[in-house]
């Protein structure tokens, strides 16, 4: 009898278990599956039901606002998709390198170029041609954004929603106005303009040398008065820092530094300081991207505009106006190939890289998107935004951003060594052969 | 405990869980450092044996040659700084007839327990060229001297190391002064006796005998300074330029920015060399000493 007892309650234990692992197993095929049939709601673009990990930016306004906004529209559009988010660390780009050594990669993440290359290499990211065309994201890019949707061997492996971006020369009007002095359009005037301020106690500009980007960013804005190709030239392997363009901008950032054009503490400046100085009109001029138009005018209104670049001279200066410095890069939104639900994760990449386009416009007073979208700016774009607008018609060639390019030795060298060319005592000599050097 | 020692199963039983931790924590990694150090490895995959390049290019490289030669003045500041410091402080706090005793010992030891960063940034503000405490205080005192502490690329590596020396220092000083305390007192009644001064008593019997204290200071302060990076990195992300670059700056450079993990690895075997070089060194020249006197006293005796 007790034999029969335990071998009936064997039974119903195996068979609950069984049962147990049948209903789990029809969940689990059901999540994740597209349940094409189902008459979907009006907006709703899936019914699909699935936990995403997502890997973004999310530490200021001009993250949060877009990230926020895509997250709030993912829920109408797919319903039963939850979005986990884990805050992207400003570590080089490490974190996400564990993750894909270790096989822990985010179903979604942001990506940089120079990571792409490397996430191509061992089949960490998913090819996304398919996915875009599907979306209809391929038909939305703008046509003067594709070099940002397609990276250098034809693919798409990430959906981009930053579109080119430049990087621009601010400056405050009112402490021009109150010194007499008129915006520069050759160095010399611009060391004229810097002794002036200098002598008043006033910081010509303010720069954050502590991030390699910006001062890479002041050395090409300077390079790309002698040759438009700027570091993106050299980053394509096109040219050496030997010549002459080149040459002479490691010179002229030399020269600029040693007639006190950057604070003193230039080399430990970090953003927040920088962007004070000049937000609080300590500083006369400030360099960074048009994103930062937003916040200048917020704090100085009427008073903060932006200049072409300063030349070597007068022509110089009038033919540079169309070269600028900046750029953008086949980066943004990334998948996982070996995601569960990776082809639900590329079009939830693609869905949430559009809203982003969006945000920006409405909330960001941004045009420069990605993606062409259907939506007003809140409030009216900024003055400089407008300014800007105006000129991108005219725009003829455009380099690229320190975190766009796609050779690391050299991004690194070109951060290091332009850092460098801060000291005042630092030989352009020096600065080339170590920039060759990353070249080799 | 001679029975415990006999039982060869025991001392395996006993040993195994902490030799397993460590062969897989310490061992283990240090091993694929020097493995990963010949192969071209982005860091994903399994890399390319490349042999002895990527140490080829690391001595050829004028990064490298820096960061040896910040690290030789990192490791000599914070050691003759700390352990200078640290003997003066512990001898003087020792002394029972220093008045606030406590106090100083605390105070002494106080930037030990802050975090780096938060010290780091207390130094930023100090040594900030524009706005900083030490410039403001040159200024309000009439003196014509202003330095950009940070930014002067011949200045900043000794400064950074002062800012570490500054705060570990504590840690020394707790080291000396438990070594003064380990001393029994019928040494200095003995000096007092032969007629000894308290400077006396000190230079013969104190600084002796605390010649192993020394040692761990020394192997400390040096091997920390061929390893430095979290000061640099905070204060000056290894620049201006690559002027507060170290091995360890280094490898981070190679590794994490540049993808370049098996040129980094090269760097990282280097300096573990270094480091076991400098604790074999130290090892040396103190067990030298110690078998000298050992065989003058057994010489004596007979």
């Amino acid at each position: 009898m007790k034999k029969i007892l335990v071998l009936a309650m064997s039974m119903v234990l195996s068979f609950s278990v069984l049962a147990g692992c049948t209903n789990n197993s029809n969940d689990s095929s059901a999540a994740g599956q597209d349940s094409s049939s189902e008459v979907l709601a009006e907006g709703v673009l899936s019914n699909e039901e699935a936990t995403l990990s997502i890997y973004a930016q999310y530490s200021d306004d001009d993250t949060k606002i877009p990230y926020d906004y895509a997250v709030e529209q993912l829920k109408k559009a797919y319903p039963n998709v939850t979005l986990k988010l884990e805050v992207q660390a400003q570590d080089d780009g490490q974190k996400l390198m564990t993750y894909a050594a270790t096989g822990n990669l985010p179903d979604i993440y942001q990506v940089a170029l120079s990571q792409i290359e490397n996430f191509k290499e061992s089949g960490n990211i998913m090819v996304l041609n398919d996915i875009a065309k599907e979306t209809g994201f391929t038909d939305k890019v703008f046509e003067s954004a594709e070099n940002i949707l397609y990276n250098e061997d034809g693919n798409i492996y990430a959906f981009p929603y930053a579109g080119n971006e430049y990087v621009v020369w601010y400056y405050n009007k009112a402490i021009f106005d109150e010194y007499n002095v008129e915006v520069p359009t050759t160095f010399d005037e611009l060391i004229a303009a810097a002794e002036t301020f200098n002598d008043n106690d006033i910081v010509p500009m303010s720069i954050f040398g502590t991030e390699g980007w910006i001062t890479a960013a002041m050395y090409d804005v300077l390079a790309t008065r002698w040759d438009a190709g700027g570091i993106a030239k050299l980053d394509n392997g096109e040219g050496t820092a030997s010549e002459d363009a080149y040459k002479n901008a490691a010179e002229m950032m030399n020269k600029l530094v040693n007639a006190g054009l950057f604070q003193s503490s230039a080399s430990t400046t970090n953003y927040d300081q920088a962007s004070q100085m000049f937000l609080n009109g300590e500083a006369a001029m400030f360099l960074n991207g048009q994103w930062y138009m937003t916040d200048a005018t917020a704090t100085l209104g009427d008073d903060v505009d932006w200049m072409y670049y300063p030349s070597y001279d007068k022509a110089a200066y009038e033919e540079g106006k169309t070269a600028w410095s900046g750029g953008g890069a086949a980066a943004g939104y990334a998948v996982n190939p070996k995601s569960e639900n990776a082809e639900l994760a590329a079009k939830v990449a693609a869905f949430i890289s559009e809203k982003y386009c969006e945000a920006k416009v409405m909330y960001r007073g941004t045009p420069l998107v990605a993606v062409n979208v259907d939506v007003e700016p809140e409030n009216e774009f900024p003055a400089m935004m407008k300014k800007l607008q105006a000129d991108l018609p005219s725009i003829t060639s455009i380099t690229k951003f320190d975190w766009h390019l796609t050779n690391p030795t050299f991004k690194t060298a070109i951060e290091d060594q332009t850092k460098y060319l801060l000291v005042a005592d630092y030989s352009p000599d020096d600065f080339i052969a170590e920039v060759n050097n990353s070249l080799k | 405990m001679k029975k415990f020692y006999s039982n060869k199963l025991a001392i395996v039983l006993f040993a195994l869980p902490a030799l397993v931790v460590f062969s897989l924590m310490v061992f283990y990694p240090i091993v694929q450092v020097f493995i990963k150090s010949f192969y071209d490895w982005n860091g994903l995959g399994s890399g390319t044996f490349i042999g002895f390049d990527n140490y080829i290019k690391l001595f050829d490289d004028t990064v490298f040659k820096i960061s040896n030669k910040n690290a030789l003045i990192f490791a000599l500041v914070i050691t003759v700084f700390q352990i200078t410091l640290a003997t003066i402080f512990a001898l003087v706090v020792s002394n029972k007839r220093t008045k606030g005793r406590d106090f100083l010992r605390v105070s002494y030891f106080i930037p030990v327990v802050l975090s780096v960063t938060v010290v780091c940034q207390l130094w930023l503000a100090i040594l900030n060229s524009d706005s900083g405490l030490l410039n403001s205080l040159f200024k309000a005192l009439g003196i014509d001297y202003q330095q950009n502490w940070l930014s002067d690329r011949n200045v900043a590596i000794y400064v950074i190391a002062f800012v570490n020396a500054w705060q570990w220092m504590g840690y020394q000083f707790a080291l000396m002064l438990a070594g003064i305390k380990s001393i029994p007192i019928d040494y200095y009644e003995a000096a007092k006796i032969d007629g000894a001064t308290t400077m006396q008593a000190h230079r013969k019997v104190t600084i002796p005998l605390l010649k192993e204290t020394y040692k761990i200071c020394l192997t400390i302060s040096l091997t920390g300074g061929v390893k430095a990076f979290t000061e640099m990195f905070i204060m000056t992300k290894g620049g201006p330029g690559n002027a507060t670059y170290t091995l360890t700056y280094l490898m981070y450079k190679a590794a994490f920015r540049e993808f370049r993990y098996g040129y980094g690895m090269a760097s990282a075997s280097i300096l573990v060399l270094q480091c076991l070089a400098i604790i074999l060194i130290i090892n040396w020249l103190f067990r030298d000493k110690e078998k000298k006197v050992r065989r003058d006293t057994r010489w004596n005796t007979k």
